[in-house]
This record gives structure tokens, sequence and C-alpha cells, in this order.
């Protein structure tokens, strides 16, 4: 227990609090401020909580002061407080891109709140110590991406909209499903104490089943292969400053509790599901970047690169060796970075073309700078030398070659693969978009300043990735040696005394 | 009493698979239904049934564990937001697309999003397809030059 236990509850009541204060009715210059104000501020507190982790303490705050088994506790550890920082930071630029593109129809309706409920959805997902208060996470997360999914209401919208509140609908009865069987098993929600359970119980068929179930539902939530269908047709349907926050982060939240779920909690049986994820995470590479392959509007192809992310992080994830769950931590930050860029970019070129189609020709004379930015970004998604993707991704690959079972040669090969089909997409992009003669009756509109702003502030991310990959991957060896050990978060949320249950009442004793 | 229970919550989550496959959007939102209720009731099942044993101290034991119950309001509570979340969607769709048939929407990736498909839209109540429909949208940049450039 530490003096900063109330940081971990900062970041998830600082957005709730701006989008209650949002809803009131007032000038847009007042929302969009309140909107920058709060995205900021968590920024702020989830900066403050890397910091105050970074020598490997894990911060607990117990919700009305229960302690940890036996009340909802909020934990940060190092992965959480990285997290959370990566999750603010790219609120901070969907708010950004809100700002700069007024949107009144949207905006009447609630966007600029909705947007804080889902930051602070999403912060509670990654810094919940309890398994069914990340259920509530997830629904307070999901019901606010649901209202923005169709917000607006464009044929498109609700198409789509309705495909991904269903799928998620279900994945969450399930989760809700594994949390109770989890509770027969265990006898116990808390992470920390799950944790301990399992490990004292050890190899055990129920506790792997229960394991199994939760992959699934965080695959789902994920999109991973064959439960990824919903994603590309949901993202590009939405307004872009939404879809950038949703690209980025969304299906990162299915990761990171695939991370802690089974780093932490259930890892006495890992083979089983470390076999799953490899082989999904194989299938979803591909997948990914054959269908980016395959789309020719701007933000179709960029959400199918997202499943491709989330494959290679299911492939590190599934490789279970400490070197591989470095490379996946560090892959993390690449992809929600670089995917905010692409986003952010996508943005601009769809309002200077005035099409979602990449097929425009010749913009590499009207907007230099921003064919720089995505030349960039693509060398990163596709993991090319100079950039912070290629350190990222040789991590994986090696960490694939090092552990040397067939079916994680099978998987480098297929990560090679995609990588490769990725840059031809991407390079299908440049060569639609920015490359040749600009025909002549083809107007070119133009964009708010901020909106470049917030595209050339993210690439400059990008950049600083390559530049600072050292330092990030330190962090994310120093965060991958605190996963493989996981009795020390055990210890620092349940203290270091056994946990005593009080006896059960018999009856005799009833209070009047 | 288990096998009951588990034979309720079997035919419960049943049905609801079968009305979740239907293209009509009122019975998939039934559908999400039985399958939560199907959850909660899986959920009192593992935790242990008996007849005579409240979960309040307050009353004369044995006791069963309170916890369970606890989760099940918590799911009951969110069950209720999301259909009714749901249902809206479901209005929305019918009045932007003249039916609650998942069948009017069509498939996104094989189809131009712009087309027209025919189908009448209740007037009262159109999508603002164009959010924003006097945006400013100024040219900054057109031919180049007037004779040059391809045909």
């Amino acid at each position: 227990m530490s003096d900063l236990s109330w940081l971990t509850l900062a970041p998830i009541l600082t957005p709730l609090g701006f989008g209650l204060l949002l809803l009131w009715p007032s000038a847009r210059a007042v929302r969009v401020g309140l909107s920058l104000a709060g995205a900021g501020l968590t920024l702020a507190f989830s900066l403050g909580l890397l910091a105050a982790t970074a020598d490997g303490t894990v911060l607990v705050g117990a919700v009305g002061g229960w302690p940890a088994p036996f009340g909802i506790v909020l934990t940060a550890d190092r992965l959480a407080a990285w997290v959370s920082v990566l999750g603010a930071v790219s609120a901070v630029f969907a708010v950004w891109q809100a700002a700069a593109d007024p949107d009144p129809v949207r905006e009447k309706h609630h966007l600029l709140a909705l947007m804080q409920f889902l930051f602070a959805g999403v912060q509670m997902s990654f810094l919940t110590g309890d398994l069914f208060n990340l259920f509530v996470a997830f629904e307070v997360m999901l019901v606010a991406s649901y209202a923005l999914a169709v917000l607006g209401s464009t044929r498109e919208q609700l198409r789509e909209g309705f495909r991904y509140i269903v799928m998620n609908l279900a994945a969450s009865a399930l989760l809700v499903v594994s949390c109770g069987l989890a509770y027969g098993v265990l006898g116990t929600l808390n992470m920390a104490h799950l944790a301990q359970r399992a490990a004292e119980l050890g190899p055990n068929p129920t506790v792997t089943a229960v394991g199994v179930l939760l992959l699934i539902v965080f695959a789902a939530k994920g999109a991973l292969f064959p439960l990824g269908f919903w994603l590309p047709g949901t993202y590009p349907a939405l307004p872009p400053a939404v879809g950038t926050f949703f690209a980025a982060v969304l299906t990162k939240v299915g990761v990171y509790a695939l991370l802690r779920v089974f780093t932490t909690v259930f890892n006495q049986e890992a083979a089983v599901t470390n076999t799953l994820l490899l082989g999904l995470g194989t299938v979803t590479m591909l997948y990914g970047a054959l269908g980016a392959a395959s789309q020719r509007e701007w933000r179709r192809i960029l959400s199918f690169l997202v499943v491709s992310s989330v494959g290679y992080l299911a492939f590190g994830l599934g490789l279970g060796t400490g070197e591989a769950v470095r490379a996946s931590v560090g892959y993390f930050a690449v992809s929600v970075v670089v995917t905010t860029a692409l986003f952010c970019v996508a943005g601009v070129a769809e309002r200077a073309s005035g099409s979602r189609l990449v097929r425009v020709r010749g913009m590499l004379d009207v907007l230099p700078l921003l064919a720089a930015c995505f030349l960039l970004c693509a060398l990163t998604v596709a993991g090319l030398p100079p950039s912070g993707g290629f350190v990222a991704k040789y991590a994986l690959v090696r960490a694939g070659l090092a552990q040397g079972s067939l079916l994680a040669g099978l998987a480098v090969a297929s990560a090679l693969l995609s990588s490769l089909i990725t840059l031809y997409a991407m390079l299908n992009v440049w060569r639609g978009f920015f490359w040749g003669q600009h025909p002549n009756w083809l107007p070119v509109y133009r964009v708010p300043r901020p909106l470049h702003a917030a595209a050339y502030a993210a690439c400059a991310l990008v950049a600083g990735l390559s530049l600072f990959a050292g330092p990030l991957f330190a962090r994310a060896d120093a965060t991958a040696a605190e996963l493989r050990d996981p009795a020390r978060y055990v210890r620092g949320v349940l203290g270091d005394a056994p946990v005593v249950i009080p006896p059960a009442p018999t009856g005799e004793e009833a209070v009047k | 009493m288990e096998t009951l229970f588990a034979l309720l919550i079997g035919l419960l989550i049943a049905a609801g698979v079968f009305l979740l496959l239907s293209r009509v959007i009122v019975r998939v939102v039934l559908g999400l239904s039985f399958i939560t209720y199907g959850g909660n009731l899986a959920i009192l099942t593992v935790a242990g049934l008996r007849e005579d044993a409240p979960p309040l101290l307050t009353l004369k034991g044995p006791y069963v564990d309170p916890l369970p119950q606890a989760l099940i309001l918590t799911a009951i509570v969110i069950g209720f937001a999301t259909t009714a979340l749901l249902l809206t969607v479901a209005l929305r769709a019918y009045q932007v697309a003249g039916h609650d048939d998942v069948e009017a929407f069509g498939d996104n990736l094989a189809r131009d999003p712009e087309a027209d498909d025919g189908l009448a839209a209740d007037p009262e109540h159109q999508g603002p397809d164009r959010p924003d429909p006097e945006e400013p949208r100024t040219l900054v940049y057109s031919a180049r030059s007037p004779g040059g450039g391809e045909p």
C-alpha cells in the first residue's frame, strides 16, 4: 500500500467527470476545451502512474476501503501503467481530431461526452484488478462504443454498428459465464487471488477450460481471426475522430486482457492456451494483410492492418517465452502509436480529396508533408529498417526462431509473409494516392489546419518510436520480467500475509 | 436440482442461439436476452443451490454465498441497459431502412456504400447521411495548367 494509491483511480474518474460535465449544454468552444482538458489530464495522471510504477511497485487502490480479496481493487503494475499511457495518448489525438473537425449533428447528440465515457471504460479495463470488474469495465467501454458506432445513423453505420453490437454482446454473455465458472472453481474473483489459488491447485482441467473460455471472449474483443469479422466493416463506418481511437485502442484492450490473464492469472497449463493463441495469431496476421491488399478505401485498408497487428501480438503472446513477451509489449506500443498516426493521416487524406477511395493520384504535389508522414507510417507498419516497427517485428521474429517449435516456425513464416503483403498494400496506397499526375478535373479541398497538425504530431510520435526504441525496449524488458514472475504481482496486491477467509456463519448467531 | 438447472440453462441458451441466427433485429434482441439469462442461471448454479439458505445475515441461517447473487444483479442491470440500447438501434434501423430485417442493409464489402438499394425509408426520420450538408468546402487546388497534363 502506498500513498499514491489514489493515482490508480485518477485516470478513470477524470474522463468520467469530464464526460458528465460535457452533458451540460454549453458553447462549442467550452465543450471542446473541456474535452481537451479531460483527455490531457487523463494523460497526465497516466504518466504519473508510469513514473510511480517505474521501479516495480504495484499500486493498489481499494475501492470503498475494502482490502484486496474481498473488495474491488484497482491495480497498476508496469504493464497496466504502460497501456494506460498508450490509451491516453490515443485519446488526446482522437479529441484533437474531433475538435478540429466540427460535426454539429453528432456533437448535438453528445459525441464529445460519449468519447470521454469511452476513455473512462478503457482506462478502467486497463487498471482493474478484478475479473468481474473487468466485465463491468468492458461494458462501460462497449456501451459508449455502441452509441458512438451508430451515432449519426447513416445506413452504413447502422448496418455495421448492429453487427458490432451483437457480436460484442454475445462475447460479454460468455465473459459473465466464465467469471461465474472461475468463481465456482476457485472461490474468488480478484486476479491476484485467482492466480494464487490456481497456483495452489496446480494444473487442473477445469481451470484450463475457464482459461480457454476467457481466451475466446478476449479473442472476440481483440478481433482474432475467426471472431474478427466485424472489425473491417465497423471501423471505416465511424466518423474519423472516433475511428482513430477505436482502431488504435479498442482491440488492444482485448489483447491486454489476454496478456494479463495468461501471464499473471492462469499460467498453470500454458501449453494449451499458448498453442491456441499461436495458431490463431498465425492465421490472423495473414488474414489481415491479405484483407488490406484487397481493399481500395483508406480506412478499410487500415482496419485490416489493425486485425493484422492483433495477429502479431497473439503470435508473440503464444510463443510464451520471456523474450517473446518482451517483444509483444514493445510491439503493443508501436502498434497503438502507428495506428493512431495512420488514421490521422487517413482523415486528412479523405478530407483533402473528398473521397474515401485511395485511387486519386498525384496528391504528392499538393500535400508533400502528408506524403512524407504516410511513408514513415507505412515503413513502420510494414516493419522496414529505419522505423520502430522494424525493431519490434525483428524482436518478435527472433523470439519465434529461438522458441523453435514447428508451429512457431510456421508463425514466423506467416509473420514475414504478411509483412511483405502489408508492404505491398501500403505501396498500393502510395501509388494510388500520392504518385503520378494529378488529373485536372479532380478537386482538392481545404483541410482545417488543426487536423493537419494532429496528423503531423502523431507522425512525430512514430518517428520518436524509432529514435527512442532503446528506452522503449528497456521498459518492455522490465515489464516482461515482471510478467514472468506473477508472484510479485500477487504479493503487491494481497500483501505478504496469507489471505484468511473467515468461516461461514452457521446461522445460530442470527442478528435481529 | 442441479440437473434441472443444467437442462434449463441448455434450453435457454439453445433458444437464444436459435433466435440470434434470425434476420429480424427484434428476434436477435430476444435471443441475446435468453442467452444472458441462461448465463445468469449458470452463475447461480455453480455457486451452489440450496432451497433453505438465504444470502442475508439478518435471517436465520445456514447461508448461501451472496456474492454470485450480487454478480447476477450487476449482470441483469447491464443486460437491461444493453437491451434498451439495442432496441433503440432496431427502431432507428427501421426508420432509416424501412425494415427491421438485417438483410435490408445488404453486405458492405461487396457493395458501394453510397448505393441506393431502392427500399422505402421513413421520410420523417431520414438519417443524416451527410452529417454536415452545409460544410464549407473550399477548393484550394484544381488544374495546374489548363492545357498541360494528361488528356
